[in-house]
């Protein structure tokens, strides 16, 4: 029975409630697309390594600090393999060359092929291997010191087929190739660039020795991967590490799944904010339905209908909504999650979208969002229904206003608001942990307590500035005035919608244009480089450095290596850390901005600088000797001769040092060099020095040479992309807030039908009936990217503050992005107010005022 | 009236100038076929200018729909129509809005006024659409004065419509359509939800309005004592005009529907 009439009024409002199942939708099937596609993801990924992966890698075991610097790759002798493949239960032993360091070039075009970040670029020897991951579909291995085969979507992209040429730039030199051949993945390809050269001929220009990197085992399966990775172990003694074919995988996954892991709680993150502000937007629609309703429910309760059935009643519609929203909502994830993969592979990615992978969790999880969500949403207003009298079947006014916001409300607001801003406040004078907890709490009191304030500063907002609207738009402005008041609590949850997504568009480009402007003016201060060159993935080799001094006008050219590195402190404690390796010239380059010590100290011979930070948290101080491994046996003893004052990105948490002393330890085996820093001579032309600069390196495309100006542009633009990222996803966010907009305004209007009839009757046009309810929806829309803009200013200013020592010294406030807000906001308002304001205009006259 | 005398010779089609409205042949047929309803066939009148016009008559014969099609608020199927000089058949949405607003005042039976707004901002609603400032014209002002003072509101007027009882509503829409000034006003059974005793109120005042300030009104009514305030009734059935009565009396009237009721029972 309550079922029945629930439904009956749901069937009868359904028009009413399509923008809240919208909601609904859009929030359930952001949850399960993303759950699809990373479950899709995954499994594709899972079976690709499952495919490819040997039964037994054996390599190198490497002292862990030497295992990541450039330029010294660790190999398995030739020999190693012989004796691994005569193993007992071995089918075949594989010796594999590979390496992610070395550039593909057109040298048609000098550009870069393959992926430029993100995946990487993968040269090796082709091998018979029992299980490949790729084919050759067209052309023949390759054979020989020039001959060279490409897989198909990298040639593809690249516009390169059988016969190109193909340049290889490797830490050995550079090489030219003709492509011999093209592969194409077998299952799927996860966006790497793949390059195969002969055996011979990638050992000599990826190793420099007759080596491989490692030796691949194929049992022949009378002894299972454990029997195989124990006899092999034992067969070569120490100093060789094997990884059966679950470790293989599990390591593999382990490095995709970070990706995917946090693009998926990412967007999941988007689509929770989403559903938060969609439970305004069912709010709204529910109490309108009950207002619209208080005459017939008044009835109800006059013929004897309890209170409990009422609010039932309203639960149950808001239930069957919920239902219908996140069946609605699991579907069209499937179809979000499609789409998903399709644009993952116009990034390179390729996932196969034929199959699926659709898991009982995530219809669980879709409706574990959307039933919560409907029902929490439908609960104020069922508990308002439930309060209303019989005598209210007596009243004659259909739609009586709501009860005005109240005192409880302005006090609860209040105290809540203003515990928000004292932590807020206080986060802000107290950078590190504690700030950030206090910031944590600031951001959700504040936000709570300008949601719960939100219908009061509407009034109040309305009766300081109200006066401005009739001025400005004569009747339309006074009559939408009134209707942004009308109902007070309606306008502020609407508005409030829009607050939250702007609030934290708001405070992300604070936050991050506090990053940029703090990297620049930190540039500014300590940087006198002239230019910089950065190896991007790869290194910068000597006949780089070679190069790039050759040029003319070039003063001196610094070179700066990582060298990772175990510290042992005074105290006892031990830290791994790289060290920042260098040269006297760095000093011209850089203005270190020294504490106590001496810089030139720190260059000149067994010299080490530590930063204050680590200094006062490890009571350490000039003249302390630090001793230092290297791996492998190499070891120094060096003297802090500097402490560097913290607030610097470029130099916090770095250990700077002299080169010289650190190739003595190593016996002059130094990584190669990651970045390079070079200085005009006095009186050059600096913008040509930078053009011969490039020029010099003209054959290397992969390295980034800049000048100051263009490094600090490009380390705006990865902030950019970042920023764009975040904007975009929250673009579903403010899309959900506009459908509450719409979905207020469309309501109301219908609500208002008489009145409209009769502001017809006598006369206003449609045209001023168009302009009433636009202003009201730029009113909504302004107020809302008012009080976000409030929010996410004083949130991003707090956690600039608060992240003022991790480097964000200076506050920048992106203005453009405030102003594009509130200018957006006007446009968001007359775009949300469209079709609310032609259907209003559109009502029959007669019609509108014969409605009760 | 010196405005509707010079404006006489310019539009020949009226031979008198103390016609506000006009119907000639109006016709208005509902919905096509089998359900087609002819609400109004056929029907000439002329509602004259500074009288109190009454229009009675059945339930369903077409009361409503004359006093819509006078006041351009709905179309007609045949026929012409006009309001003062102005042809109102035939004009567009734009130009019948500003007739509403510039010529015809109307009181409707409930829901008269805009919740929120306060009984002056309603009054004085149609001029504020209009854009005619209300402080502006020391006329305008002293009309308004002189209708606010005459509904009996002045204490009141900073008051919205949930504070006012429903004769008090009805006497701000009445005072709202007679403020504008317009050329005619049209009510629908305006006081048809009050009690006698504050009908009797509304009705006196729109008596009153015609007495004293020239105003045309025409107003649809089943009460034969409400008629008995006009100065003529038409009585209508079937969509057709079958009588009509001049300085009628409550008891006049209801002996009069007596009879009709008598021939369509026969
Ligand atoms: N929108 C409409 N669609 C179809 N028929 C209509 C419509 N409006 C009115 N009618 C019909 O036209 C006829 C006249 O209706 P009208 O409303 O003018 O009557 P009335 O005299 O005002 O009656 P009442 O005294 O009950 O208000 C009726 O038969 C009615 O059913
Ligand atoms: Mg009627």
């Amino acid at each position: 029975m309550l079922l029945k009439t629930s439904l009956r009024s749901f069937l009868a409002h359904k028009w009413r409630l399509v923008l809240s199942l919208l909601a609904v939708v859009l929030s359930v099937a952001f949850v399960a697309g993303t759950l699809v596609f990373y479950n899709t993801a995954t499994s594709t990924f899972d079976r690709l390594f499952a495919a490819t992966a040997s039964d037994l890698s054996v390599r190198k075991a490497q002292d862990e600090l030497t295992a990541d610097s450039p330029g010294r790759a660790s190999t398995v002798p030739v020999a190693t393999q012989q004796k691994l493949a005569a193993e007992p239960g071995v089918e075949a032993a594989v010796g594999n060359v590979f390496s992610s360091s070395a550039t593909l070039v057109d040298p048609a075009t000098n550009k870069v092929v393959g992926p430029t970040s993100g995946a990487p670029t993968l040269t090796g020897n082709w091998t018979e291997s029992p299980r490949k991951s790729v084919d050759i579909t067209s052309g023949h291995q390759p054979q020989g010191a020039d001959q060279l085969m490409l897989d198909a979507d990298t040639a593809k992209k690249a516009g390169l087929g059988l016969g190109s040429r193909l340049r290889v730039i490797a830490e050995s030199g550079t090489h030219d190739f003709t492509v011999s051949g093209i592969v194409t993945f077998r299952t799927t390809n996860p966006g790497a660039a793949l390059a195969f050269l002969d055996t011979p001929t990638a050992q000599r220009v990826l190793l420099g020795t007759e080596a491989y990197t490692s030796v691949e085992l194929f049992g022949d399966g009378s002894r299972s991967n454990d029997e195989l990775k124990t006899a092999a172990l034992a067969d070569l003694g120490s100093g060789f590490d094997a990884k059966t074919a679950a470790e293989q995988q599990k390591e593999n996954s382990a490095g995709v799944g970070s990706f995917l892991k946090f693009m998926k709680w990412a967007m999941l993150g988007f689509a929770f904010l989403s559903a938060a502000v969609g439970i305004f937007l069912i709010v709204n629609t529910f109490s309108m339905l009950v207002t619209q309703r208080t005459r017939e429910i008044g009835l109800l309760r006059a013929i004897g209908g309890s209170r409990s059935q009422v609010n039932r009643s309203v639960l149950v519609e808001g239930l069957i909504l919920g239902v219908i929203g996140s069946t609605i909502g699991i579907g069209a994830g499937l179809g979000l999650a499609v789409g998903m993969i399709q644009l993952m592979q116009a990034t390179g990615m390729n996932l196969d979208s034929s199959s699926l992978q659709v898991t009982w969790t995530v219809p669980v999880v879709g409706y574990a969002v959307g039933l919560p969500v409907t029902l929490l949403a439908a609960f104020f207003p069922a508990r308002r229904a439930a309060r209303i009298t019989p005598m209210a079947a007596l009243l004659d006014h259909a739609a009586p206003a709501e009860p005005r916001a109240n005192r409880i409300r302005a006090v609860l607001g209040l105290v809540v608001t203003g515990a928000g801003v004292a932590a807020l406040a206080l986060a802000a004078g107290s950078p590190g942990s504690t700030g950030g907890l206090l910031l944590g709490l600031g951001l959700l009191a504040t936000l709570t307590g300008s949601v719960v304030l939100g219908p009061l500063l509407v009034s109040v907002l309305v009766r300081l500035l109200g006066g401005l609207l009739p001025a400005l738009f004569g009747p339309a402005g006074r009559l939408a005035q009134r209707n942004v008041v009308r109902n007070p609590r309606r306008t502020g949850s609407t508005a409030a919608a829009l607050m939250i997504g702007l609030a934290v568009v708001i405070g992300a480009s604070v936050v991050t244009s506090s990053m940029v402007g703090s990297m620049t003016s930190q540039i500014d201060k300590s940087v006198g480089a002239d230019y910089v060159v950065d190896g991007g993935h790869g290194a910068l080799t000597p006949a780089m450095i070679d190069a790039a001094r050759r040029t003319k006008g070039l003063d001196h050219l610094t070179e700066q290596r990582n060298v990772p590195a175990e510290v042992t402190l005074p105290d006892g404690g031990t830290l791994r850390t790289r060290l920042a390796v260098s040269n006297a010239d760095f000093l011209r380059d850089f203005r270190l901005p020294v504490a106590t010590g001496s810089a030139e100290a720190v260059f000149s011979g067994g010299g080490l600088s530590v930063g204050q930070d680590f200094a006062d948290e490890h009571h350490v101080s000039v003249g302390d000797q630090f001793a230092v491994n290297y791996g492998e046996g190499r070891t120094q003893t060096l003297r802090v001769a500097a402490v560097i004052k913290t607030g610097n990105q470029l130099f916090d948490q770095r250990f700077f040092t002299d080169s010289d002393t650190v190739a003595n330890a190593m016996n002059g085996q130094l990584p190669l060099t990651g970045v390079a820093f070079g200085t005009a001579s006095a009186g050059a032309d600096k913008a040509a020095v930078l053009a011969d600069l490039q020029k010099s390196l003209a054959e290397y495309p992969q390295l980034v040479v800049k000048d100051q100006a263009g490094y600090k542009e490009m380390v705006k633009s990865q902030f950019d992309q970042l920023l764009a990222m975040v904007y975009g996803l929250l673009g579903l966010t403010i899309v959900v807030a506009v459908l509450g907009v719409v979905n207020t305004l469309a309501l109301s209007v219908i609500e208002r039908t008489r009145e409209i009839g009769l502001l017809r009757a006598i006369g206003l046009s449609r045209r001023q009936l168009r302009r009433t309810v636009r202003l009201e929806s730029v009113v909504i829309a302004l107020f809302g990217a008012l009080l976000g803009t409030a929010l996410g200013l004083s949130w991003g200013v707090t956690a600039r503050a608060v992240l003022s020592e991790q480097g964000l010294t200076v506050l920048t406030i992106p203005t453009g992005t405030v102003v594009t807000v509130l200018i957006g906001s006007v446009l968001v308002g007359l775009v949300a107010a469209l079709v609310p304001a032609f259907r209003a205009a559109r009502m029959n006259v007669l019609a509108a005022i014969a409605t009760d | 009236m010196t405005t509707a005398a010079s404006a006489a010779h310019l539009t020949p089609v009226f031979e008198q100038n103390d016609v506000a409205a006009r119907a000639r042949q109006v016709t208005k047929a509902y919905g096509t076929g089998e359900t087609r309803v002819t609400a109004l066939n056929a029907v000439d009148v002329d509602i004259e200018r500074g009288r109190f016009t009454a229009i009675m008559g059945p339930s369903g014969s077409g009361k409503s729909t004359l006093m819509h099609c006078l006041a351009g608020l709905d179309s007609v199927s045949e026929g012409r129509i006009w309001i003062g000089d102005t042809e109102v058949t035939g004009l567009k949405d734009k130009q019948l809005t500003r007739l509403r607003r510039d010529k015809i005042g109307f009181i409707f039976q409930a829901f008269n006024l805009l919740p929120t707004l306060n009984a002056l901002e309603n009054i004085t609603l149609p001029m504020d659409i209009a854009g005619r400032r209300r402080t502006s014209g020391g006329a305008d002002r002293a009309w308004l004065e002189q209708v606010i003072d005459t509904v009996g509101l002045s204490g009141r007027l900073g008051h919205r419509p949930g504070q006012l009882s429903g004769g008090q509503q009805q006497r701000v829409a009445v005072a709202r359509a007679l403020a504008a000034r317009p050329e005619i006003i049209f009510g629908d059974e305006p006081t048809g939800n009050l009690d006698s005793r504050s009908g009797a109120e509304v009705l006196g005042f729109l008596r009153r309005s015609v007495d004293e300030l020239g105003q045309t009104i025409v107003m649809v009514t089943h009460d034969p004592v409400a008629a008995g305030h006009a100065d003529r009734v038409l009585f209508l059935a079937d969509g057709v005009i079958v009588d009509e009565m001049h300085n009628p009396t409550a008891d006049s009237v209801l002996s009069r529907m007596r009879r009709f009721d008598g021939k369509r029972t026969s």
